[in-house]
Parts: structure tokens; sequence; C-alpha cells
């Protein structure tokens, strides 16, 4: 990466960084549900130990990786997505970078590390309340190993991550944030769900996001996630389904930029 | 903060803006039909309009915001689009009116335009803030400026370019009068001191005529006419014109007596005495003067006519309306 092109994505993450409400709601949907799943599974084990374990160690952290990665996570990389794709359009700046007369592939490409280094901070803090939450409400339950965290990490960047590039091409397709928020997060909340759910769609339903990323995820997530039925595929399936919609809605943001009147 | 001239580079040389045949059609609507456009360097030069004229469209054609349909343009020298990219690495402008990231302060604002400029770019936002005085308010959020505040900023924002040529759309919009004459102090200081070309599209007669040195009138997207303002004000080429205050009763003597000199091309009565058009030079007046006095004509008042740029608009506007009526009317 040439040192125009860090300092284009500096400058996109100060936008994002700066974006006070963006970056708040982020943390709150990142922090708070763990915060209250902790709080709230401690006070039940407290209350009644012999029907409630303890709120950390092996179990706390799956539900804890369920709630960050499959649930919340998400949400939050979708409201920095959006706001990375189409921040420029919405306060009216696009054209004056468009003057400079750089190209405008290269003003989009550099929204998505900016997004993507923001998104991954917010989940970053989160995937650290989560371990400390996990190891000081062990109590007697085996805490995860060492391998398994970094794994868990690895999946939370993985599942966020993805979801931020994807919003950041959409909203950059649109030219509305608020348009691109309402439809990806009821893609996120709804159609995924309801379209793995669709028995009739059979192995079609392996082309959904959300089904692919938590292939990946390194703790049994049961129904995957709590919203549905399993969709099995292969590690290679995974990846072609996500590196495909990177792809896909990474090339669309790029093309919209480049051709639409500023 | 003078412009850096390249030299020998297309940036030195040849005209700051040329257009052939530019058109820019939305759907059947003609927004830019066939503009045939020069302007020279190192002036403020001023593109005149009514509303809706194709001011702005023309402008956001230049700079590449959206596409021309037909005809070629040149920015310092550089073919764009081919080059645009060359051709935009000297150029500021402001389209509109200046926006900006509200939820920044004015120095980040700044930088965000100078990471995509360039490193060199970066050097100039300390100077630019100066430039156009908003040294002081540079850490607050943009936001909080006025507009004239905001204006200024765009400037600061076309300034790190260290542009050859500033191209401002409608710039003294939303300013009072203060603001108007900072803002025109700060163009004239900016060509005659710094040698940068300034582009203003304006609907504002006066304030072209105040601050430009050359402009082009446009209506209904083509250019009408363009040159110098005293030219245009003029109505073209060098027509010189005198008020010449006479006795009463003495005008058909004196309109004789003019009649016998080459320097008149033309004499009549008016109300204020004679009008009194001279073949060439404004030097013509003293002969007219001479030749009246030596009629024997008691001459009480000598005076050249100023033309102002709004007659000579409003004379160009009236005379293609009139010549559209008859069109609108048969539709």
């Amino acid at each position: 990466m040439s040192a125009i092109a860090l300092r284009m994505v500096g400058a996109d993450f100060l936008k994002l960084r700066k974006r006070r409400g963006t970056l708040v709601w982020a943390l709150v949907l990142t922090l708070l549900p763990l915060l209250v799943y902790f709080i709230v599974r401690a006070a039940q084990h407290s209350s009644s130990p012999a029907e409630h374990g303890p709120a950390g160690g092996t179990a706390g952290y799956t539900d804890a990786v369920r709630i960050l990665a499959v649930f919340f996570g998400p949400l939050a990389a979708i409201m920095i997505g959006t706001d990375g794709g189409a921040g420029d359009l919405a306060a009216g700046v696009f054209r004056d970078l468009v003057v400079t007369g750089r190209s405008r592939v290269a003003l989009f490409a550099s929204r998505v590390p900016a997004a993507l280094g923001l998104c991954w901070l917010v989940a970053g803090f989160g995937y650290l309340l989560l371990v400390v939450g996990t190891v000081v409400f062990a109590g007697s339950s085996p805490n995860p190993s060492g391998a398994l965290f970094l794994n868990g990490l690895a999946f939370t960047l993985l599942s966020t991550g993805v979801i931020c590039v994807v919003a950041v091409g959409f909203s950059a397709l649109t030219g509305s944030r608020p348009a691109a928020l309402t439809v990806l997060i009821g893609w996120q909340l709804v159609a995924s769900p309801v379209l793995a759910n669709i028995s009739s769609l059979g192995s079609s339903r392996r082309l959904v996001l959300s089904q692919a990323i938590v292939h990946f995820s390194p703790i049994s997530l049961g129904d995957r996630g709590g919203r549905g039925v399993t969709i099995t595929m292969g590690g290679a399936t995974a990846i072609i389904v996500i590196v495909g919609w990177i792809a896909l809605f990474g090339a669309l943001g790029a093309w919209r930029t480049r051709r639409m009147d500023a | 903060m003078a412009a850096q001239q390249a030299g020998g580079s297309p940036e030195s040389s040849g005209l700051a803006i040329e257009t052939r045949a530019l058109t820019k059609r939305f759907g059947e609507r003609v927004a830019l039909d066939s503009v045939e456009l020069q302007v020279p360097r190192g002036c403020a030069f001023g593109f005149l309009g009514p509303n809706g004229a194709g001011k702005t469209t023309l402008i956001r054609t230049l700079l590449g915001l959206t596409q021309a349909s037909a005809g070629s343009m040149q920015l310092l020298g550089h073919p764009v689009p081919a080059e645009r990219e060359r051709a935009l690495q000297r150029v500021g402008a402001i389209v509109e009116e200046p926006r900006f990231h509200m939820h920044l302060n004015g120095r980040e604002n700044l930088r965000i335009v100078a990471a995509v400029r360039g490193p060199e770019a970066y050097a100039r936002i300390e100077p630019a803030l100066a430039r156009v005085g908003l040294s002081e308010r540079a850490g607050d959020k943009v936001k909080s400026y006025s507009m004239g505040m905001r204006q200024r900023l765009g400037v600061a924002r076309c300034l790190l370019a260290d542009p050859l040529l500033l191209i401002l759309d409608e710039p003294t919009n939303g300013l009072d009068p203060g603001g108007i004459q900072e803002f025109r102090e700060m163009i004239r200081a900016m060509v005659e001191q710094e040698g940068r070309t300034v582009f203003i599209s304006s609907h504002l007669l006066d304030e072209v005529e105040k601050t430009c040195d050359a402009a082009a009138i446009v209506d209904r997207g083509r250019i009408i006419t363009q040159g110098p303002i005293a030219e245009l004000a003029s109505g073209g080429g060098a027509r010189h014109e005198l008020i010449v205050g006479i006795g009463e009763g003495q005008a058909a003597a004196a309109l004789a007596a003019l009649g016998q000199i080459a320097a008149v091309a033309e004499a009549r009565s008016s109300d204020e005495g004679l009008r009194v058009v001279l073949a060439g030079e404004p030097r013509g007046a003293a002969e007219v003067n001479a030749a009246l006095v030596g009629a024997g004509i008691a001459v009480m008042r000598l005076e050249p006519v100023r033309h102002s740029l709004e007659q000579r608009f409003l004379e160009i506007t009236s005379r293609l309306d009139a010549a559209e009526l008859p069109e609108q009317v048969e539709a």
C-alpha cells in the first residue's frame, strides 16, 4: 500500500472515529448485551447455583461468543460499514474529493480498510469484555483453552469484518446510509434466518452469508446461533460464499462510485 | 503564498480553460449547447448568467463530476477527461456551496482533502488557514461556522492544491456585504499578487464587474459573448461614447460641426445635450471639443458614458427573450 493510500485510509478512519453517534451506538451494541448477559447469569448463579451454572467458563464463553459474533457484533459492523460507504455522499463532500483528480475507485477502496479497522477495534473491545467475563465468572467451571480463545477472536473478527465490508459496498451502491442500514439489518436479522429455514431451497441456502460464516465458528452453535436449521457445507464452499459476497458488493460499490454523478 | 508555476509544462502555457463544442444533455434537455469558452491565464474571469443558464453544469462537466455528452475541453493545457488526474492536480474548486464533514473541525476537514491530494498538501494546511483568516477557529467543529467562514474554509481547501486555477461557483452566495468585500479583495490578491487564474460563476452582474477582468455571458446553455469586461460593457470593440452639454438651441449647429470631423462616428441630440459616439480612440474627445468651440458652441460638459455590464447583459438577454418569444407562441 502506497503512502498516499495509507494517508487516505487514515483520513477515512478519522471521519469514522470522530462520528460520535455511530461509534457510541456500535460500542453499545457490542458491549451492553455482553454486560447484561454476564450480570444476569451471575445473579442467577449466585441465587441458585444448583439450577444455574456459572456465568463464565466454557458454557458462558459459548453463549457470549454467540451474542457477540453472531448477533450483535454484525449489527455494529453494519452501522460502521454503512457510515463508511456513504458518509462522504451524505456530508456532500464526495464531489470535493472527486475534484482533487484522485481516482474514484481509490476513494472507494480507502473506505474499506478504514471501516474494517474501526469495526475490528469495536469488536476487539467486545471480545476483551467477553474474555474478562468468561474468566472472572468462571467459578467452578473450567476456562476455555488459550487456543479456543484465539479461535473465538478470529471468528469474531471474521464475522464482523465480512459483514462490515459488505456494508461498505452496499451503502456505496445505494448512496444512502439509512436505506443501506435498514436493508442490511433486515437481511441480517430477518431474511437470513427465514431463508435458512426454507427447506425447499435446498443446497442453495449455502449462499446465505451468515450460514457460511458460522461454518468457521470454533464453538458448537447448535442450531446455528439459535436462528434456524443447520446448513452443512464444506470449508471450501464457505470460503467461496464469503469471498463471493465480498467481491460482489465490493465491485458493485466501486462501480457505483466510479459511475455516479458527484 | 504565490502559485508555483511549472515552467515549460502545459500548466504554464496556453489558456486556463478551453472548451470546444462542449455539449451536455439531460435526456431531451440541452444544458450546455456547443459551448466555446476560452479563459486566459492570470485573470479573474466571470461566468455570468441567469439562474438555470448552465453555469454549474459547465463547472461540473469541466471537473469530471458529470460526463460531457459531446465536445472537448482542456484544463491548464491538459485534455479532460483523458488527463483528468494531471489537470486537476493544480485546480481548486468550490462547486455550489462548500460542504464539509460537520462533525470534524476545520483543520481535520483540510487534512482529509490533503490526504487525497498528496503529501505536499499537508504542508499547505496551516498557511492556507492563515491565508483565509481561519487559524484561530481551525480547531472548532465546522457546524459552528458561519456561512462566510465556510466559504473561506472552502477557499482554504482549494489552496491545498496550490492551484493555478480556482473555480468558484457562486462564491458570494450567503455572504453579508462585509464578507463580499473581503472575498473580492482576496480574489483580486490571488490574481494580482499570486498569479492565479480565478474562474467565478455568478448571476450577480455587479459582483462580476467589480471582481473580474474578463467574462463570458451564458444563457440557455450557450455562450452569448465573452471578452474583457470593458469591451463587453461597451457592446464589443472599442466603443467610446460622450455626453456633451451645450447651450439651448445650439444642437443643430453642433451636429453640423461634428459632422465635419472624422473622429465622430455618430452624433445625435438627447435630453442631456448631445450623445456622440467616437470613431476610434477616446482622444477623439479633444477633437470634438475643439470642433464645437471652433463653431462657436458653448461646451458646458464633456463626459464619457460609463456602460455597465448590467445594461449590456439586459440588452443581450432581452434580445434573446424577444427572439425566442415567437417560437414559444407558435409552440
